[in-house]
């Protein structure tokens, strides 16, 4: 430690009493003097200070000092030798302490820690120093090789490992130079032709201090040795480690997903089976997961009205979102277990204590005919016992069960079937009238297109005008304006649309129908990131009307008392035409909305049976089955209606 | 018209992993809505007994179910401080009603089923609004948890039963409370509800006694006894299909059958193996379903012929 005479009390050093100089302060260094003020240095031994001055030792030599006697005590003692510290970590202590680091590495001098008062003239590292002292002080006394007293020789001999937060730098397995290539975590290395998925130090060269899985030996590392195990790392202590599962040291997540902790009951049915809650049926069955508390809360919000006609891709996102949740979830359960095991990690690095535990206090495992302890945490000693055990049950339990659920018919199985003959025919009948909207469609554009083909008859238009009464205002619905009655419906038309415009009018999904060729407009808003909802013919926003030329007829056909065709086609002009202004697009959203109402039809319809058949399936599922019963005590009754079968 | 009942064992339900702690009938008469401490609802099919579906969602244990009118919802009152409204055909929970500061004991929809009642621990009674589930009115009705909430049959008036021994008649709209009926020793209520006329209240006290009350006289008119109640919220219920009975549970595992009238006691269910907490009574059959706790789980559907 070097003082920097910062310090208010100068403690009492060895040799203080020699000579009295009637200040009473403290005295030192060969010199007999209380100077404080300069570089000084002490000695391991006798705890004196030196002035760098008085026995030539700069401040710079010193950060290469570890371990310094004064020349009395090594001519006393000739065991005891300066020692002196790594290149690398010399560099980094200037470094630190260039940048004021208070994490200073015992800047040279390392104080065995009994001695508080010393440690406070330590310059930089006041307490701080001691600390480190003693932290960084065991290293050192372990290290097995021996230092070189001067300062230039060392830097040859020395390897240079490197210290970080994972290595310690002094331990046999921060010494190795080479991956073992055995091992998982080599295995995986891209160098030894691995899909480098896990990313980890060869096992060999996980630190022993400091590195987060704790370091395995040979044997416990490699399940399938192809080659024998070189001799030099037999020295590594095994009981250290205690009992390494597996998937102990996988962080990645592949390898937390089949922890011994198996579940009480298989999962013979995936995902993909149980749609609704999947979840929940593990959680239900599987017991083992109480302490991970909750079930998840299915709790959805009444949802609004979805536009029908994609509800499907709605419940497809509902499915996404379910996923999502439960792949959280599962990711929780992860995080949960890596926590635990972190847990048990933390207990295992104590050696012997592991070791007794583990074979005197495991309960045995429950798997048919096993007679090995369980995991810790668990209540087989494999996912195989779990699995056995599971399957013993079922063939146990499930064919009784399913006598039992034959015995008698159940009643809303019938029912269900019923409704499913119900949905059949009536998504028959819509689809009949989808066809029927179809034929509609086309007759349409043929009408539409046939009065095209018409001549203009300029002559008949004076008809029109003069009959109507101009002396009637009629006020725009829209914009409030009084209006001419005359071109009251073309005004309107446009007023209409142009506020219309101003609005959006969207969902999240784009239109996914089969056989539809035009119905909704489809077009993607970026700022509210919707598909625009109206239908494609009518929407005033993404869609303008056609500039009409000169010559183009009006051809609506003409009706008498509203509602009979008289075969006949207005002749006018269109750009003149008050009475038919837009008739084709009005038309075509009429046929447009029915065959979009026959969608949503459709679709309910469809929801419908999803719904009569996911419940005719969970109704007697495998899981129904293993967890309920129902016992009839009387043969003779298997149904409490009164009334003969409905 | 016969004298007695003879209501037998025709279906035992296993299935709950706890004690069940509420069954209930639905009002169509398919099926049968059990609550368990297990935290799940079960469906039942009424006439078979067999397993129709799960609800899972809450938290902690659930204390008591009801259905809505048109038999298609159901509410459920749970220890975690919170009812949740549940479409039965599709098995999902709708809305999660929150407001209650302890455990929500007892729950109620009213006829036209737009509203829901529930009585808590935190010794309120709270009306809520089905389709927005918002809590519309908070009754601080009593001083002790409350144990039974029920509306009457044209969904006017409420009732509420506490452990204080008093019995409350409130008007649900505006939540003024009508009338206050205490008995003389004031001994907690562990259960109340209207008759289906609407003009009596059956109540039943900690005390091993069930009592038919006419509320707008204020006077007892009949006195249940022979059963076992001392701890428990045990349910009781009007048998109207057949014969008119009082059907309750009882601490000493069996389910008791009264006769309304004459007040004595015309059969005694035995099968159950711990106290038997809820006994339910179909809306037109003459079945009953019986509900037990922890040491049995199972629900038995007896039947009579009267």
């Amino acid at each position: 430690m070097e003082g920097d005479g910062s310090d208010p009390e100068p403690p009492d050093a060895g040799e203080d009493s020699k000579s009295e100089n009637g200040e009473n302060a403290p005295i030192y260094c060969i010199c007999r003097k209380p100077d404080i003020n300069c570089f000084m240095i002490g000695c391991d031994n006798c705890n004196e200070w030196f002035h760098g001055d008085c026995i030539r030792i700069t401040e710079k030599m010193a950060k290469a000092i570890r371990e310094w006697y004064c020349r009395e005590c090594r001519e006393k003692d000739p065991k005891l030798e300066i020692r002196y510290r790594h290149k690398k970590s010399r560099e980094r202590d200037s470094n630190e302490r260039d940048g004021s680091e208070p994490r200073d590495e015992g800047g040279g001098r390392k104080r065995p820690a009994p001695d508080p008062d010393l440690q406070r003239r330590a310059g930089s590292g006041t307490g701080v120093g001691a600390m480190l002292a003693r932290g960084s002080a065991s290293p050192h006394k372990s290290s097995p090789q021996p230092l070189v007293a001067t300062p230039s020789q060392h830097h040859q001999q020395q390897q240079q490992i490197k210290r970080s937060a994972r290595m310690c730098g002094e331990c046999e397995a921060c010494r190795r130079t080479e991956d073992c290539g055995h091992c998982d975590f080599c295995r995986d290395m891209k160098k030894f032709g691995g899909p480098n998925k896990i990313r980890q130090k060869c096992r060999l060269r996980q630190c022993q201090l400091r590195a987060r899985l704790s370091p395995v030996t040979p044997s416990e590392s490699l399940p399938r040795p192809r080659r024998p195990l070189p001799t030099q790392q037999q020295p590594q202590p095994s009981q250290k480690l205690g009992r390494i599962r597996e998937d102990e040291g996988a962080v990645a997540s592949s390898a937390v997903k089949e922890p011994p902790e198996a579940m009480a009951t298989p999962e013979p049915l995936s995902d993909e089976d149980l749609p609704l809650d999947p979840d929940l049926y593990q959680d239900f069955c599987a017991g083992a997961f109480d302490d991970h508390g909750l079930p998840w809360m299915s709790d959805t919000e009444e949802s609004p009205f979805l536009d029908p006609a994609l509800r499907k891709r709605a419940v497809k996102v509902k499915h996404v979102k379910r996923r999502e949740k439960k792949s959280e979830k599962k990711k929780e359960e992860r995080y949960k277990r890596h926590r635990q095991k972190q847990k048990h990690k933390d207990k295992w690095k104590h050696p012997e204590r592991a070791d007794s535990k583990d074979p005197a206090s495991l309960p045995q495992c429950l798997g048919p005919g096993c007679v090995r302890p369980a995991q810790p945490g668990s209540k087989y000693c494999s996912d195989d016992c779990g699995m056995k055990l599971a399957a013993n049950r079922i063939y146990e339990i499930l064919p009784q069960r399913i006598q039992q659920w034959q015995q008698s018919p159940c009643i809303a199985e019938e029912h269900g079937k019923k409704l499913l003959e119900r949905i059949r025919r009536e998504q028959q009948s819509a689809r009949t009238r989808l066809q029927e909207m179809e034929r509609r469609f086309h007759e349409l554009e043929a009408i539409i297109l046939r009065a095209k083909q018409q001549a203009v008859r300029e002559d008949e238009e004076s008809n029109e005008g003069d009959s109507d009464d101009t002396d009637l205002q009629i006020f725009c619905v829209s914009c409030g304006h009084p209006i001419n009655p005359r071109v009251a419906l073309r005004h309107m038309e446009r007023c209409y649309a142009k506020y219309e415009s101003q609005t959006s009018f969207g969902s999240m999904y784009p239109t996914r129908i089969e056989g539809a060729t035009r119905l909704f407009c489809d077009v993607y808003n970026p700022q509210s990131k919707t598909y625009c909802k109206r239908l494609q013919v009518l929407c005033p926003e993404h869609s303008r009307d056609p500039k009409v030329p000169a010559d183009e007829v009006c051809g609506c056909p003409l009706v008498r008392d509203v509602f009979e065709l008289t075969g006949d086609f207005c002749r006018l002009p269109k750009r003149q035409c008050n009475r038919h202004y837009c008739w084709e697009k009005l038309r075509r959203a009429e046929v447009d909305l029915e065959r979009v109402r026959v969608w949503y039809k459709l679709d309910e319809l469809f929801e419908q049976e999803r719904n009569v058949r996911t419940a005719m399936t969970n109704r007697a599922g495998l899981l129904a089955l293993m967890l309920h019963q129902t016992i009839q005590h009387d043969p003779l009754t298997t149904d409490l209606r009164s009334s003969a079968d409905r | 018209m016969s004298e007695k009942p003879n209501y037998a064992l025709k279906f035992t339900l296993v299935g709950h992993t706890d004690a069940v702690s509420s069954v209930k009938f639905s009002p169509n008469g398919e099926w049968l809505a059990s609550s368990s401490a297990d935290k799940v609802i079960i469906i039942w099919g009424a006439y078979d007994g067999k397993y129709e579906k799960t609800l899972y969602g809450h938290n902690l244990e659930i204390s008591d179910v009801a259905w809505s009118s048109d038999s298609s919802r159901l509410v459920s009152a749970s220890d975690d401080k919170t009812l949740k409204i549940w479409d039965v055909r599709s098995g999902k929970c709708l809305k999660t009603l929150k407001g209650h500061s302890n455990y929500v004991f007892c729950c109620n929809f009213n006829p036209p089923s737009n509203l829901i009642i529930s009585g808590s621990f935190d010794e309120s009674v709270k009306i809520w609004e089905v389709k927005t589930g918002k809590c519309l009115k908070t009754l601080s009705a009593h001083s002790d948890p409350v144990s039974a909430v029920h509306f009457n049959c044209s969904g006017s008036l409420i009732v509420s039963g506490s452990y204080d021994g008093v019995c409350r008649i409130w008007d649900a709209a505006s939540g003024q409370c009508l009338k206050t009926l205490v008995d003389d020793d004031n001994l907690p209520i562990s259960f109340v509800k209207f008759s289906p006329n609407g003009r009596y209240l059956l109540i039943a006290t900690l005390d091993n006694t069930l009592k038919l009350w006419d509320y707008s006289r204020g006077r007892c008119l009949k006195t249940y006894t022979g059963h076992k109640n001392e701890k428990y919220c045990i349910f009781a219920n009007f048998s109207v299909t057949g014969g008119k009975w009082i059907v309750s549970g009882s601490e000493d595992n069996l389910v008791y059958i009264w006769n309304l009238q004459t007040k004595e006691i015309v059969q005694k269910l035995q099968g159950h193996t711990d106290v038997v907490i809820s006994a339910a009574c179909h809306p037109t059959e003459n079945i009953i379903a019986s509900a037990a706790l922890g040491n049995d789980k199972t629900i038995k559907l007896w039947k009579s012929n009267y």
